[in-house]
């Protein structure tokens, strides 16, 4: 039986914390009786046969959905989308999510005599998936029946000949998908719901949309508003998202949607200490962190991050509904809800978290000063529900090394972004206003986007969107052991060490401050009352 | 008389050498470069003056000789041993203040008829460097006959002089020789067309070359400008830089500037008009290379040495790469010397806080490393004071 | 906010008694150095510390009553534990405890395995047992070790079953598993030695039977030999760690069985009554402590119920709970009249 969430209150026999740093980990001491560790609950159990629950689940949809065999019928037009490489992180071991549903779901479209089926990888404005990420996502099977034929699409945000515009929203906010699904008979979406945030009708709406819809909910007042976006009933970014999805209904087009859920089961066994409670390591474990260290420490960057990209998950599906979008969604949120929620009393002065070597658009990449930012204030932080665990006015310590370093294959705008936009200011309106729109109009970052694996020229702004709750909430934010130039760059205070971090946060806070620490990863949500 | 000489010392080439391979100005201690207490040179003339240096600059080309890094091809143009200096402000002894233009033409040499280049008034260009009745020796500071700036007397023709207004500081003065420098640079290039210079290096000359644009260059709208230090780029953003990058980043800030692309050897499809190139490293030739925009010009003002550069852009392109050297009447200015506009631009442009440091002869090793990381220790110019009195040793501003 | 420890200020600053710094010398400022001093942790080379706030977790499965012991009772092991036995423990318990042994010759019709059921007031008490035990018992004896305190880690574990034969077993209730287990080591000739109070006594008087001992030997069909062992919560009582040399005596009692139709329960209660008039008996004559067991007079050796704990230290007779306070008197009584 899996241990629910914990919340441990440190104290001075409190063993030191294991706190990630990117490519590598920390033991941290945390002041005694003023500290505590959030951790996630244990991995839930895995169902016991995936594919007979898909295949449950398709033939009992939810909602007013029929049955997707009803849905199929030889000459329509099929179109399936399916969540691209930012999910599930670290992506899982083989057979994919993704892959299972997607070939339920063709089995299905065989027996009806669907002959025009169209896959379309449903990225937004992400990087384009390799083919290695793309038959990883979706199988040999599936990948080498369509990819040949031109079947296996990526959505393409700038392609001025394939986007449809479906209306204006009553908020005034423009609906504008995909053209090949906005004109299928039926879009059937596969989703992969790690946290919260994915899914619902954000999966259509985002996923398959252009930078002219995208920007209605993609901006600082929408990330403000939400609160936290991993809370969809209290979140601006959601309910833009489900305007615009009932629009898409609205005009006619019948979107089937398939949600997955996992366990939060993210490391495999060599490296179970890194969900473990310190204190519950056994020989093992400890052997297993000395070794991983002292292997680390003596291994390049470089070569440490191609290791851990290559650490695939051993994520189960806990879960899998079909049907209609909204109550489809209801039963997935349930179900992330129960792996994932950790009741917290109150918030804290000071919160500490440990960046791992990976975001949702690093990988297999490196993870850039933007993206520390964006993963530390922006997914970490607003891991909550209810309040953030930490304070108005409090103080964010992020532990990571933020090398000045980019991929330029991947993040080619954000090194621009880097060098000229965060140069001038870190002030998010400011940004906005002064410098979007000639990111999102650059010719070459478009250029990139549609055609090598770079990510739309606008999306390192949305990086930075995505934590601007987190910089008003903040009174200050401290990196631990990176490199300072760069955290002077993104506008934060360098620290070399953690107790170094806890001083300085402590002009911020006052004296002897309370302390939260995330356990993070695996992923949990913070339930804070 | 006490001056700083450069002998020349095989041995202590070599030392130098070895020495500024591990810390740029260590040839400075071990170098050819010694205090010693010397003659004052002989007037070569009777028109000739003897001039007492108030303050002497450092320049990058004498950093070179100190750590015996110059080019072999100097040899046959310079004269040993000789006293280094010419960024040289100083009294004459009719009591005149002057700052020396070190250009060593047929009119100082007592050549006459003069070369074809100094009968047009361009005795940068002078055909004769090795004629006349003074030793070999491209600009006082590098010839054995006329002294230099690092020393308490040298003898300079009236052609050379330049008065000082009263109103301007002899901190201010010294910077003269460099702004003109950089100021020449800066008016020597033609229009870029697309109203975008680039100015690669931001120590004193391209700062020069930056306050120039932007005083004398009505045709350039935008300047990006490459500054590795802090100090440098807080004077270009002062200068009036559009855009101030480090180094490795202005290819991207070009690109970004100009709507092109980037492409994966680190080309641009697009690019600037005018290059202003005050490094003279291989890097930045390479850099200026890249985002010099077809048909551009590139301009050399720092002094570039032996360089391995891959020239394939220059032919494909029609990139112009031409060198600017010294000073002289400036046709786009209504043929006004480089000099009196330098004076100007000082004056302009408040330049006069770019020397950051003065040291005493006595502490050349010092001055020289100072001088030498300059940008490091956030400093742009670093000159000898030579003035007696309580006013001299290790002045800093 | 207030829910969080530390947003209230701790009552006290400093974590030492400043009072007994002043007076206590020494040792009261190296006590003090420790407690402000954490102490380092060797995390991660050595085990974790556990924070006080989280209860530990039920023992892991391959420890406590799950631990296997039979490689204790294979041949390496039990030349081993042989040569600790002459070597070590009885030499040590000679010295230490200087048993006097009685009632063997109850034993000597006896040539089979038994259970010995015994008081239980100090560690002392097994390796004591072990080093008085005649043959054809002397080497070929398991003790019963309470799974929880002698099996919680690994070396614990590995340690106990080799240097004193234990096998693990449930304080209270005894588990199928371990009777099971018990039971096949009766029938392969091994003896046990048990304690039936489940473990030690905390104040000096001993504590109710578990029904554990006779159950087994019911079970078994083998004999319970009633054993006394008086003294050694003088050596070393519960809650110290330095024994001092004491005069003990271990007594022997008649074997007990079950006859026909006796249930354990009613051998326990046997049992118990034996333990006790040995006790008596152990203090004073035989004679008398038969008529009184006759009479069912033995004075028992739970102690006064129902009184404060001060009124049971204090019925316990000189040398109460720590054992130290005074010498025994000379000619004294040894075991309390009730």
């Amino acid at each position: 039986m899996p241990r629910p969430g914990f919340v441990l209150d440190v104290d001075r026999s409190t063993p030191p914390i294991l706190t990630w740093h990117g490519e590598g980990f920390r033991l941290e001491r945390l002041p005694a009786d003023r500290s505590r560790v959030i951790y996630a609950p244990e991995p839930l159990a895995g169902l016991d046969d995936p594919d007979a629950a898909i295949w449950e689940a398709l033939h009992q949809p939810r909602g007013d959905s029929p049955p997707l065999p009803d849905l199929l019928r030889a000459g329509m037009r099929l179109t399936i989308a399916f969540d691209d490489v930012s999910l599930p992180l670290p992506p899982m071991q083989g057979p994919d999510n993704r892959q299972r549903v997607i070939e339920a779901v063709l089995e299905l479209a065989a027996r009806a005599g669907v002959d025009d089926v169209v896959l379309i990888c449903a990225l937004a404005l992400h990087r384009r998936m390799t083919e290695s990420e793309l038959r990883h996502a979706v199988g040999d099977r599936v990948y080498d029946s369509f990819a040949p034929h031109g079947l296996l699409l990526q959505h393409d945000a700038e392609d001025p000949d394939g986007l449809t515009h479906l209306g204006v929203t009553d908020r005034g906010e423009d609906v504008e998908i995909n053209r090949r699904a906005a004109e299928s008979d039926l879009i059937v979406y596969v989703n992969i719901n790690l946290v919260a945030m994915d899914g619902g009708h954000k999966s259509v709406a985002t996923g398959l949309a252009s930078y002219r819809s995208l920007r209605h909910h993609h901006n600082v007042r929408t990330m403000r508003h939400s609160r936290s976006f991993m809370d969809q009933h209290n979140s601006e970014l959601h309910s833009s998202n489900w305007r615009m999805g009932r629009l898409i209904r609205d005009a006619g087009i019948k979107v089937f949607q398939i949600e997955t859920t996992l366990n939060n089961d993210a490391f495999p066994k060599p490296m179970a200490f890194l969900q473990k409670r310190e204190w519950e390591w056994d020989l093992r474990d400890r052997a297993a962190y000395l070794a991983t260290s002292a292997a680390l420490r003596r291994t390049p960057p470089a070569a440490a991050r191609s290791i851990f990209h290559s650490v695939k998950a051993p994520y189960e599906m806990t879960g899998v509904w079909a049907g209609e979008v909204e109550a489809v969604h209801a039963a997935t949120t349930e179900a992330v809800y129960a792996q994932q929620l950790v009741p917290v009393e109150g918030q804290s002065d000071v919160a500490i978290f440990g960046v791992p070597y990976i975001c949702p658009y690093n990988v297999n990449s490196i993870m850039n000063p933007i993206l520390v930012m964006c993963m530390g204030l922006g997914y970490l932080f607003n891991l909550y529900r209810g309040k953030p665990i930490v304070r108005q006015g409090g103080v964010a310590i992020l532990s990571h090394p933020t090398p000045w370093a980019f991929n330029p294959v991947h993040h080619p705008s954000y090194i621009d972004f880097f060098e000229e936009v965060l140069a001038d200011t870190t002030d998010p309106i400011e940004i906005e206003k002064t410098y979007e729109e000639r990111f999102a109009n650059d010719e070459w970052y478009r250029h990139l986007y549609r055609t090598s694996h770079a990510y739309h020229g606008v999306h390192p702004f949305y990086m930075w969107y995505w934590g601007s709750h987190a910089l008003e909430h903040l009174g200050d934010v401290i990196i631990v052991g990176g490199d300072p130039a760069a955290v002077r760059r993104l506008g934060f205070s360098p620290a070399t060490t953690l107790a170094d971090a806890l001083e300085m946060a402590a002009d911020t806070v006052g004296p002897s401050p309370t302390i939260s620490h995330l356990h993070c990863p695996p992923i949990m949500l913070a339930d804070v009352r | 008389m006490r001056a700083l000489q450069v002998e020349r010392s095989v041995t202590r080439f070599a030392a130098a050498r070895a020495a500024s391979g591990w810390r740029p100005g260590a040839g400075g201690k071990v170098g050819p470069l010694r205090l010693a207490e010397i003659d004052p040179p002989e007037l070569p003339g009777p028109e000739w003056l003897r001039l007492r240096p108030r303050l002497a600059g450092i320049c990058g080309s004498d950093l070179a000789t100190v750590d015996a890094r110059s080019s072999q091809w100097f040899e046959p143009i310079v004269t040993f041993p000789f006293v280094p200096g010419h960024e040289v402000v100083a009294d004459t002894d009719d009591g005149r203040r002057v700052v020396v233009e070190p250009v060593l033409g047929c009119a100082v040499r007592g050549i006459d008829p003069p070369c074809p280049a100094c009968a047009a008034g361009q005795a940068r260009r002078c055909h004769r460097l090795t004629a006349g009745h003074l030793a070999p020796g491209l600009q006082t500071g590098f010839c054995a006959d006329v002294g230099g700036g690092w020393s308490t007397g040298l003898v300079a023709h009236p052609a050379q002089l330049h008065e000082v207004p009263d109103a301007m500081a002899d901190e201010a003065a010294v910077l003269v020789e460099p702004v003109a420098c950089g100021l020449h640079g800066a008016l020597a290039g033609p229009a870029p067309g697309d109203g975008l210079a680039v100015v690669i290096g931001a120590g004193t000359i391209g700062l020069a070359a930056l306050a120039a644009i932007t005083r004398f260059r009505p045709d350039i709208e935008r300047t990006i400008v490459v500054a590795k230090h802090p100090v440098q780029r807080d004077h270009a953003r002062r200068l009036g830089a559009t855009t101030v990058v480090g180094a490795g980043e202005v290819r991207r800030a070009v690109r970004r500037t100009t709507g092109g692309w980037l492409l994966d050897n680190g080309q641009l499809t697009a690019g600037a008009g005018l290059v202003l190139d005050c490094v003279g490293s291989p890097a930045s030739i390479a850099d200026a290379l890249a985002v010099a925009r077809p048909g551009g010009t590139i301009t050399l003002l720092g002094m570039p040495g032996h360089t391995t550069v891959d020239l394939t852009p220059l032919w494909q392109r029609e990139i112009a790469l031409a060198g600017a050297y010294a000073y002289g009447p400036e046709p786009s200015q209504q043929g006004r010397h480089s000099f009196d506009l330098a004076i100007e631009l000082i004056d302009a442009a408040g330049l006069g806080s770019l020397l950051s440091a003065t040291y005493t002869l006595e502490r050349h090793a010092e001055a020289i490393a100072h001088a030498a990381e300059a940008g490091r220790r956030g400093a742009v110019k670093v000159a000898f004071d030579l003035r007696p009195g309580p006013r001299g040793p290790g002045r800093r501003r | 906010m207030t829910s969080l420890p530390g947003s209230t200020p701790p009552k006290r600053k400093v974590p030492v008694n400043l009072e007994r710094l002043r007076d206590g010398g020494p040792a009261a400022w190296a006590r003090a150095a420790s407690r402000l001093r954490p102490r380092p942790s060797t995390f991660p080379f050595g085990p974790p510390t556990w924070p006080t706030s989280v209860p530990r977790p039920p023992l892991e499965r391959h420890l406590g009553v799950a631990y296997d012991t039979s490689w204790a009772r294979r041949p390496p092991a039990r030349v081993a534990r042989l040569l600790v036995t002459e070597l070590l423990t009885t030499p040590a318990m000679r010295a230490l405890a200087r048993p006097e042994v009685r009632g063997l010759d109850r034993l000597a019709s006896l040539d089979e395995p038994v259970v010995f059921a015994a008081n239980h007031a100090s560690h002392v008490d097994t390796p004591l047992v072990l080093s008085v035990l005649p043959e054809p018992w002397r080497h070929r004896t398991v003790v019963a070790g309470a799974a929880d305190y002698f099996f919680d880690t690994r070396a614990k574990a590995a340690a106990s079953a080799l240097v004193i034969g234990a096998v693990p077993i449930e304080r209270t209730r005894i588990s199928r598993a371990s009777t099971y287990q018990l039971q096949a080591l009766l029938a392969d000739r091994w003896s046990l030695v048990i304690f039936p109070e489940g473990g030690r006594s905390p104040d000096g008087w001993g504590r109710p039977h578990e029904p554990g001992a006779a159950w087994l030997a019911v079970r078994a069909g083998v004999a319970v030999v009633p054993l006394h062992i008086e003294g050694t919560r003088r050596v070393l009582p519960r809650g110290t760690s330095r024994p001092s040399p004491g005069r003990t005596t271990v007594t022997f009692g008649r074997p007990l069985r079950a006859g026909d139709g006796v249930d354990a329960r009613a051998l326990a209660v046997e049992l118990e009554a034996a333990i006790a008039a040995l006790a008596d008996e152990a203090t004073g004559d035989w004679y008398s402590a038969r008529r009184r067991a006759a009479a069912g007079a033995s004075p028992r050796l739970t102690g006064p119920d129902a009184v404060g704990a001060w009124r049971r230290s204090w019925a316990l007779g000189p040398g109460g709970r720590s054992g130290r306070a005074s010498a025994p008197a000379p000619g004294g009584r040894r075991w309390p009249k009730l």
